[in-house]
C-alpha cells in the first residue's frame, strides 16, 4: 500500500462496491469537471476525502478563473443511495504514480471500489449539429464484454506518437489494472470550436452512459433544456454572422476547413457564446 | 521501490559508465554504441515510476494492453579482470518542466546508480555528455575532461585529443556540468568514489538542433577506449555521422553568409591544448554568440 499521508479523510463513506467516476478539472471543455459536477448535485454526493496538493500541484501562487483566485483541489464525494464515489482534481503536475496510488489508495481501502470510470474528451473536426459518440478504452477484457451492450465504440487502436505522452487518463487505468480494479476510460469527441467553452451535448452523452451503466435514475430535464438552449444560441450565431454559417455549413458537408479559418470559428463561436446574443 | 537487480553477476575490478539523453545526444550515443559492440548483457533497472511520466501507451482493440515508461537500465560485460557496468538511462529525471536532471529525483538517482557501484565494488566512474564550444563542424571534436579527484588530473593530461575543463582559456578553473552527469560526479565525490565526465564538443551553431552528434560521441569513446585499454571499432559511429553530417550541412548552408563568414573561422580552432590565445578573440567571440543567437531567434527558437 502507498504511503496514506497525503490523503485526508474527513469521514469513512459507508458504501459496499461501488463504482468511481473521475474527472479532471483542465479538461477540454471543461467536460470531466461540468460531468462530474452535475452527478454530485444530482446525486448529493458528500465531500469525505481529498489529496492534499503539495507534493503534486505548482504552489507558487494561485491561478484566476473567472476573476476568482482558484487553488488546486482533489476530493471525493460519496453519492450513498448510488453506490458511487466521485472524485473531482486538477491534473497533478508532478509525482504522477504517487498521486494516482493516492486516488487508489482512498477508493480501495476505505470505499472498496470495484469499477472505475475516468471521463475524457478530445478534439472532433465535425460540426456541433452532429451527433455525439462515445468511445471507451478498457483495462480488461472482461469489462469490454460487459460493456458490448451499450452504444459505445470499443475497438479503438492507438500508439502514443513520437514526441506526445500518454493521458492520465491512461495512467489511470493502468495502474487500476495493477490493482485488480475493472477501468474504463470513456471520451467523448468534442467540435473544436466548442474545445474553450462547454458542450452541454457531450456532458450529456458521458453523463447518460454513466446514468444506464450505474443505474442512476437521473432526469436529465434540465440538461436537455440548456442543449437546447446552446443549439439556439449558436443557430442564431449561424444566422448573424454568415461566415459563421459558412464554416459550420462545410464542416457538416465533410469539408475540411484552413487553420485560418478553423481559428477564426474558434474565435467567433467563442466570443458569441461568451457574451451573449 | 527503485533497484531491481534481476541477478547478481560476479565481476572483477569493474568500473561504471553512464550516459543519458543531452545535447546532441553526445554521451548516450557513445555509451550505448560500446555497450551494444561489447554485446553487454542487461542485469538491473531503477524502477520508473516514481522518477518519470510514461512515455507511450498502446491500445489495441479498445484495450489498453501496456504502459511505457522511461528506462534506467544495468548492463555487464565480463572482460576479465577490467569488467565494465553500463548505466543508460532513456530520459534524465527533472522536475519543474526542466530539461536536465536537478531537485530531488536526480539525487535519488545518482544515489541509487551509486548504490551499484558500492554494491558490485566498482573504482572509477565515467560519465559522458556534450560540451558546447566555439568550434566547426568540420573540425575533430575534443573532449573536455573533469575529474571529482585531484589525483585523477595527471591521468586525464596524458590523453589524446583532451583537454581539462579548467585548462580551457578563459574559463578560470571554474565551469559548470549540468544534469546527472554533474550530479553523478559530485555525488561520487559525496560517497568517496573516483569519477571523471567526459564531454564531447558539439559546435554552438548545432547545440539547438534536434540531430545527434555522432563524431563528439567518437571523440569520446575513443578517450574511453584509451583509458580502459580496451579496443574496440568505431566505424559504426563513422556511418552515423555521415547520415547526420549531410543535414548538417544542409542545416549550415542556410545560415546567412555574414554569420556563416564568422562561423568558417571557427575552423581555425583546433588546438587541443588551447595554451597560447587562440585564433579567436573575446570581441569576436562574443559577437559569433550573438550573432549566432540572433539567427536562432529568427527561425523561432533553433528547434
Amino acid at each position: 500500500m502507498s504511503q496514506e499521508y497525503p490523503i485526508k479523510i474527513y469521514k469513512e463513506p459507508d458504501l459496499r462496491r461501488p463504482s468511481l467516476v473521475l474527472g479532471w478539472s483542465e479538461d477540454m471543455s471543461n467536460l470531466g469537471r461540468k460531468a462530474t459536477g452535475y452527478l454530485n448535485r444530482k446525486l448529493n454526493g458528500q465531500e469525505f476525502a481529498e489529496i492534499e496538493p503539495e507534493d503534486f500541484f505548482p504552489l507558487g501562487g494561485v491561478a484566476i478563473e473567472g476573476n476568482l483566485a482558484q487553488f488546486p483541489e482533489s476530493k471525493f464525494y460519496a453519492c450513498r443511495e448510488n453506490e458511487l464515489v466521485v472524485f473531482q482534481s486538477g491534473s497533478p503536475g508532478a509525482e504522477w504514480h504517487k498521486f494516482l496510488n493516492a486516488v487508489f489508495d482512498v477508493a480501495e481501502h476505505h470505499c472498496q471500489v470495484k469499477e472505475l470510470y475516468t471521463i475524457g474528451a478530445m478534439v472532433s473536426l465535425s460540426a456541433h449539429t452532429a451527433p455525439r459518440r462515445l468511445l471507451a478504452v478498457v483495462n480488461s477484457a472482461e469489462i469490454k464484454d460487459v460493456l458490448s451492450q451499450y452504444e459505445l465504440a470499443r475497438d479503438l487502436d492507438y500508439q502514443t506518437p513520437p514526441g506526445e505522452r500518454p493521458t492520465l487518463n491512461s495512467f489511470l487505468l493502468w495502474i487500476a489494472k495493477g490493482r485488480n480494479i475493472l477501468g474504463v476510460s470513456l471520451w467523448v469527441p468534442i467540435p473544436f470550436y466548442l474545445a474553450t467553452v462547454e458542450d452541454v451535448q457531450a456532458q450529456k452523452k458521458v453523463l447518460s452512459f454513466l446514468n444506464d451503466r450505474l443505474d442512476l435514475k437521473i432526469d436529465f430535464s434540465d440538461l436537455d433544456h440548456e442543449i437546447r438552449e446552446q443549439n439556439e444560441r449558436l443557430a442564431r450565431a449561424r444566422s448573424h454572422f454568415p461566415q459563421i454559417d459558412d464554416y459550420i455549413n462545410r464542416l457538416e458537408s465533410n469539408l475540411v476547413l484552413s487553420e485560418e479559418e478553423n481559428g477564426e470559428l474558434i474565435k467567433k463561436v467563442e466570443e458569441y457564446l461568451r457574451e451573449g446574443d | 521501490m527503485g533497484l531491481r537487480l534481476y541477478q547478481e553477476p560476479q565481476l572483477e575490478n569493474p568500473i561504471l559508465v553512464a550516459g543519458w539523453p543531452g545535447i546532441g545526444n553526445i554521451g548516450i550515443i557513445a555509451v550505448d554504441t560500446l555497450r551494444g559492440i561489447l554485446e553487454a548483457e542487461e542485469f538491473g533497472e531503477i524502477e520508473p515510476w516514481d522518477f518519470f511520466y510514461p512515455n507511450r501507451v498502446l491500445i489495441r482493440k479498445g484495450v489498453l494492453e501496456y504502459l511505457e515508461f522511461p528506462s534506467s537500465k544495468f548492463y555487464f560485460k565480463s572482460m576479465g579482470g577490467k569488467d565494465i557496468i553500463f548505466f543508460i538511462g532513456e530520459e534524465q529525471p527533472t522536475e519543474g518542466g526542466r530539461v536536465y536532471a536537478e531537485g530531488r529525483k536526480a539525487y535519488r538517482m545518482a544515489n541509487l546508480v551509486l548504490d551499484v557501484v558500492e554494491k558490485f565494488k566498482c573504482s572509477r566512474i565515467y560519465t559522458s555528455g556534450a560540451a558546447v564550444a566555439l568550434t566547426h563542424h568540420t573540425t575533430k571534436p575534443r573532449v573536455w575532461a573533469v575529474p571529482n579527484n585531484e589525483s585523477l588530473v595527471p591521468e586525464i593530461r596524458g590523453y589524446a585529443n583532451t583537454v581539462l575543463m579548467s585548462d580551457i582559456e578563459g574559463r578560470g578553473g571554474h565551469g559548470n556540468i549540468t544534469g546527472l552527469n554533474g550530479l553523478l560526479l559530485g555525488v561520487a565525490k559525496k560517497r568517496g568514489c573516483e569519477a571523471i565526465c567526459l564531454m564531447g564538443e558539439i559546435p554552438v551553431y548545432l547545440q539547438g538542433l534536434p540531430l545527434s552528434y555522432p563524431k563528439a560521441s567518437k571523440s569520446v569513446l575513443e578517450v574511453l577506449n584509451h583509458s580502459l585499454k580496451i579496443e574496440v571499432n568505431l566505424d559504426k559511429l563513422d556511418e552515423l555521422d555521415q547520415k547526420v553530417e549531410r543535414r548538417i550541412e544542409e542545416f549550415y548552408q542556410q545560415i546567412p553568409l555574414e554569420i556563416k563568414g564568422q562561423l568558417d573561422r571557427l575552423k581555425q580552432v583546433t588546438d587541443a591544448q588551447q595554451a597560447e590565445p587562440g585564433p579567436i578573440t573575446e570581441e569576436e567571440e562574443k559577437r559569433i554568440m550573438e550573432d549566432v543567437e540572433k539567427f536562432f531567434k529568427k527561425r523561432g527558437g533553433g528547434g
